[in-house]
């Protein structure tokens, strides 16, 4: 038989009436329309569609209908259909449809029985649902041979979309649902309020039903049954109900979960008819009231519940793909951009309409372009909203009484960060909730109300969201922050005097300083907050935390208003503009060359700019981008952009300083992005494009913010402002602009030697100095300075003695200046050079820290490796104390003690034993260590001492170890700058397993290496 | 576009955009070329490797421009109008920068040859294999292979990029 194309078209536009027909029908039926008319309806569907496929020659559509037909007969004589036949003939509609359009089906003609009969037969009384199910059983019978049973109720075929869908309602009406319960909890009920929430249920129960959800479906059922004679005002919602609906409502969204990842939960299988029950009893006992009593409060909560009225307004809103309206995004950008060309073009004519209409152009995009933006922004009220189930519950299982108030709940948001931001909010409100918030009677003992508050307020603030979490609970404590980040090694003694509240506060914030449980109990805030943190800082966002003991806590958020979009500073660097991200922008310095007191200084090559004080790096971004810098430096002025790197700041030169814009980011490619110094590029208003600078990747690139550095600046800045301590230092001036210094301690003598004098030893000038042979070294030479520059009529040459390993060394030099006593900070070189241990930031001037010890070194690499350790040890094994082995990974972490009274030592010592990852704390004389240990006794596994120290010196420390019965076990490290063999055998007799000399790294962590291992071998 | 597209031996005709880098004949897939643009604007990326001649805004789209010349590591010999053939590779757009701009040419599969031992290393890398013309001889680029060297591992610490 064949069949013309137009008789199929014919065909199959009639077949989709009848199936549109049946759908109808059934929906109606669904909505309790009445049953008879609506059956014959479905039936007549069924049956003509059947009768057509067959004239038609289409034997699937034709034995689908049949069956679908066989299925509907037996119920030609009942007055009701279960809900889960009318979504199975649905579905079996939705499938005939498929066929029609030659689409490849997999039709499951089983029905879902269990769980639907079960819940409807506990349910309601109704007799005629009863009888249905029993009929289903019968027919199910009936059907057997053809159908097999699926206790699953989960379609497979059901497209990914629609599910999506499906689940995004859901949770939309749970949230919905669990707000107005809360406020059923507060006993603000009105009939809005129960119409609302009925009217959800009533909803979902349908949705999931459609989709053949029926676990979901039952219990929606069963709340929608519960809350029948509270939706007609003659009945009140007693607690036990509020309860079981919450449970109810969570047992929902845990399957709704599952049903979004495609997995099943058995426990929401065994606890949902446990659930449908609780619901039911609780019906039951439901007090009687009437609701009109209640009219008082209704006008009370009238203003409230138009607000949220406002909130779930979602009548007028449609689903869109994000991937659309960021398509949309794009386009518009383009239309920007023409839009620019054409006011160019316009601004050159004279013709009045043109002018005109591009004027119109300009309004009307820039318009668009607003209302563009917004289409991604959502109310962070939407996921604020869910805290209130959080806080409840909570508040149930720690038995305390906890109240949560939302501000500006309406204040806008991207939805990517919004959803960026859940997690990291969670957990600062779970963490108030716990730790914050006391229990009642702890609060009413100091004197607060019983119920405690947390308020989460936001609001824009400086083109940046804000949300603020605030509990009038406890607080957090200093002092006990303090003794658990000390106990935690991330912080000692001295440190810990100078800290600031802000940054004690912050110190939750540290890794690892959570993780351990004790922390939780005592401290209050705890696990995981270094997390949140990263999650906020993820997003471009910071987290900041204030607190007053007893009075509450205050958590700060601060998020960008959206990704897509970001505020940036446009600079030139020759014919090129890059974009900065104004988050990483501290501030803007312009340098005019004619200025005396402000200007650019070379440090051993490197720029560094002094601001307000502080040492100031300078990156110039032409020698980055690998450019000759044509510009003459001395005429003109100089910007820099003062740019923010995890902890350091450092200033970048540019060219030009444009103008603030805000960029749409484009990604880059793989390739471009792996140069470290690009995060992404835009396109400029004019059509050009602009790089965007990764401010992190170049201040990698430029070496500032390496590990060493960050370590000694964050020590500077922790010690160097309270201790006031004064460090000695010998100024020298060499080849060099810029003056040099030497740590007094090291210096042994300063002599004055004729030129006439000096006699070469090979190649190495040296001068007979008493009985030995002193060499003499020119440290203008070694640090590449070139010749020294003394006047040639001088017939004398100053020296600075070096006693080295018991040898002394002469560093020759320019001229002795001065000796200097200061407190200033010592801050790391910019560029790590041999020979140059840091700058020293006088409030007059720079001075470069001179290392002596590493210029010998550099100057004689054999012979100054001699260890000076004079135990057995030491010696016996040469090989391992080459320092040329490198001893830089340690093998193993350890907790190193150093007992040291210069903060010029303590520093250098510490930032090198921290290098190769061992612990250390610090404190400053044998008396403070000696507390400690006796207080800790096993929390060191090694102590590095000096020996001259105020209070007790290193032989009395060793002394007194010894004697102990805790710790004499300890392995004792004596570090001295005074290492010859007297003060070296008193420090053996002393007690010390080893005695080195002081600033020898490798020969250090060797000799730390071997005390510990030889430790952990005895025990 | 053949299923069978990169497979060895075709059998069916297929559609190339050809193009030329110096003297030599090269063609691309018609259905892997969203246009051929003209003359544009090149943004220069500083640092990047030297076959990247910089970004190109294609109506407000990013567009990496490639030198194939460069990447060829055939001289720069004469700086005439550069045209460029867009594709998409990875999501990402890429722009050939070529000499000139050639026909659409119909080739026939039975005309295919992988390329011969004797193409310089640099080119053979880039060309899945060669077709024989009248008279001329057309190399079919191999856009996957254009597109590796653009998607070089990327290292590890460079996840810290703040701004996706």
């Amino acid at each position: 038989m064949s069949i013309s194309n137009e008789e199929l078209e014919e065909f199959k536009t009639e077949s989709l009436e009848l199936l549109e027909v049946a759908e109808k029908s059934l929906l109606s039926l669904d909505q309790g329309a009445e049953f008879k008319t609506a059956f014959d309806a479905i039936f007549r569907g069924f049956h003509n569609l059947k009768g057509a496929s067959g004239m038609m020659d289409m034997q699937e559509l034709q034995s689908h209908t049949h069956q679908l037909e066989n299925i509907l007969m037996p119920f030609k004589d009942k007055s009701s259909m279960p809900k889960s036949y009318i979504s199975f003939f649905l579905r079996g509609i939705d499938a005939a449809r498929s066929i029609l359009n030659n689409e490849k089906i997999n039709f499951d003609f089983s029905i879902p029985e269990e769980g639907l009969s079960q819940a409807e037969q506990t349910i309601t009384s109704d007799s005629t649902v009863k009888e249905v199910a029993t009929k289903g059983e019968t027919l199910e019978a009936a059907n057997e041979s053809k159908q097999d049973l699926i206790p699953d109720d989960k379609k497979p075929h059901e497209s990914q979309s629609v599910l999506d869908e499906y689940t995004a309602e859901c949770d939309e009406i749970l949230d919905r649902v669990s707000l107005q319960l809360r406020n059923f909890e507060a006993e603000k009920y009105t009939k809005e309020n129960v119409d609302d929430v009925y009217r959800d249920i009533h909803s979902l129960k349908g949705a999931s039903y459609l989709f053949d959800f029926t676990l979901v479906g039952d219990i929606a059922h069963a709340m929608e049954s519960a809350m029948e004679c509270i939706r007609h005002g003659t009945h009140k919602p007693s607690l036990t109900m509020i309860r079981a609906l919450y449970k109810a409502v969570e047992c929902i969204e845990i399957e709704v979960h599952a049903i979004k990842e495609k997995t099943s939960h058995v426990q929401t299988k065994i606890i949902a008819p446990i659930i449908i029950e609780e619901l039911l009893s609780a019906s039951r006992h439901l007090e009687i009231v009437n609701l009109i009593d209640t009219a008082k409060q209704q006008s009370e909560s009238a203003v409230q519940s138009d607000v949220q009225q406002k909130e779930n307004e979602s009548a007028g809103s449609i689903r869109v793909p994000v991937v659309l309206l960021d398509n949309l995004m794009t386009l518009m950008g383009e239309m920007v951009l023409v839009r620019n060309q054409v006011m160019q073009f316009s601004s050159q004519s004279e013709d009045l309409e043109f002018l005109n209409l591009s004027k119109r152009l300009n309004s009307v995009t820039s318009d668009i372009q607003g209302q563009m933006m917004k289409t991604r922004m959502q109310p962070i009220g939407n996921i604020l909203g869910k805290f209130h189930r959080v806080v409840r519950d909570l508040s149930h299982d720690l038995k305390k009484n906890i109240n949560l108030t939302l501000n500006g709940s309406e204040t806008e948001l991207d939805k990517s960060l919004l959803e960026a931001i859940k997690d990291p909010l969670t957990h600062i409100i779970r963490n108030s909730c716990d730790h914050g918030i006391e229990t009642p009677e702890v609060r009413k003992l100091s004197g607060k109300g019983e119920a405690g508050t947390i308020n989460v307020k936001s609001y824009h603030e400086g083109g940046q969201v804000v949300i603020e979490i605030n509990d009038d609970g406890k607080g957090l404590h200093r002092d006990v922050l303090i003794k658990k980040a000390i106990e935690k090694g991330l912080l000692n003694q001295t440190e810990a005097t100078s800290l600031s509240d802000k940054d004690a506060f912050n110190l939750i914030f540290a890794p690892g300083f959570s993780t351990a449980a004790a922390i939780t109990n005592v401290s209050g805030r705890g696990v995981g907050m270094d997390v949140v943190r990263t999650n906020i800082e993820k997003i471009g966002g910071n987290v900041e935390l204030q607190s007053v003991a007893g009075k509450g806590t205050t958590t700060k958020i601060k998020i960008p208003l959206t990704l897509a979009i970001v505020p940036a500073l446009i600079v030139r660097c020759g014919q090129d503009a890059f974009a900065i991200p104004q988050a990483k922008l501290e501030e803007l310095v312009r340098i005019d060359s004619s200025s005396v007191e402000s200007k650019i200084e070379y440090l051993h090559g490197s720029p560094v700019y002094r601001l307000r004080g502080n040492i100031l790096p300078l990156v110039d971004l032409n020698k980055i981008l690998g450019r000759e810098n044509k510009k003459d430096s001395d005429v003109g002025v100089t910007n820099i952009a003062i740019l923010n790197a995890e902890n350091c700041s450092f200033g970048l030169i540019v060219d030009e300083v444009q103008d603030t814009a805000d960029i749409v980011v484009k990604p880059l490619n793989r390739l471009l992005k792996s140069l470290q110094v690009y995060s992404g590029a835009t396109i400029l208003g004019d059509g050009s494009i602009a790089l965007i600078l990764d401010v992190m990747g170049i201040s990698k690139i430029a070496g500032i913010g390496s590990e060493k550095n960050q370590t000694l600046t964050m020590d500077a800045m922790a010690n160097g402002r309270s201790l006031a301590e004064l460090q000695e230092y010998l100024i020298v001036r060499l080849n060099s602009p810029t003056k040099h210094a030497i740590v007094l301690g090291y210096v042994n003598r300063l002599e004055e030697f004729k030129k006439s004098n000096f006699e070469m030893s090979g190649l190495q000038k040296v001068i007979r100095y008493g009985k030995s042979i002193l060499p003499i070294i020119s440290v203008s030479q070694l640090l590449g300075y070139g010749q020294e520059n003394q006047p040639s009529d001088k017939e004398t040459v100053p020296v600075v003695v070096i006693q080295k390993a018991g040898m002394f060394y002469g560093l020759e030099v320019d001229a002795i200046v001065d000796t200097l006593s200061t407190e200033a900070e010592v801050s790391p070189t910019l560029v790590a050079q041999t020979g140059i241990f840091g700058n020293l930031n006088t409030p007059e001037e720079l001075i470069v820290l001179i290392d002596p010890f590493e210029l010998i070194q550099k100057a004689f690499p054999t012979s100054a490796v001699d260890p000076i350790s004079k135990t057995g040890i030491a010696q016996s094994d040469p090989v391992n104390m080459n320092p040329n082995i490198p001893a830089r990974q340690a093998i193993h972490e350890v907790k190193i003690l150093l007992v040291e009274d210069t903060l010029f030592f303590r520093r250098a010592i510490r930032s090198e034993l921290e290098k190769v990852g061992h612990q250390v704390a610090v404190v400053n004389d044998g008396k403070e260590a000696l507390e400690l240990l006796e207080k800790n006794p096993a929390q060191f596994d090694l102590v590095i001492s000096d020996i001259e120290m105020p209070r007790m010196n290193g032989y009395d420390l060793a002394k007194s170890l010894r004697q102990n019965n805790k710790l004499s076990h300890l392995p004792l490290l004596a570090l001295s700058s005074r290492a010859d063999q007297k003060s070296t055998h008193q420090g053996i007799q002393s007690g010390f397993d080893m005695y080195l000399e002081k600033l020898q790294p490798p020969i250090l962590l060797n000799a730390v290496s071997r005390l510990t291992d030889g430790q952990r071998r005895v025990s | 576009m053949s299923p069978n597209e990169t497979g060895a031996a075709r059998s069916e005709n297929q559609l190339l955009t050809t193009f030329y880098v110096g003297d030599d004949f090269f063609g691309i897939e018609v259905m892997k070329v969203q246009e051929v643009t003209g003359a544009p604007k090149v943004i220069p990326v500083p640092l990047a490797p030297g076959f990247v001649s910089g970004l190109i805004n294609l109506r407000g789209q990013l567009a990496t421009a490639v030198g194939l010349r460069e990447l060829f590591g055939i001289s720069n010999a004469h700086e005439s109008e550069k045209m460029t053939v867009v594709c998409r590779m990875d999501g990402n757009l890429v722009s050939l920068v070529v000499d000139e701009i050639g026909d659409v040419v119909e080739v026939d599969g039975r005309g295919f040859e992988l390329p011969p031992d004797t193409m310089p290393v640099v080119v053979k890398r880039f060309v899945k294999g060669i077709y024989k013309l009248n008279g001329t001889l057309l190399s079919v680029l191999d856009l996957d292979k254009v597109s590796q060297e653009l998607s070089p591992q990327l290292d590890v610490n460079n996840s810290h990029n703040q701004i996706k």
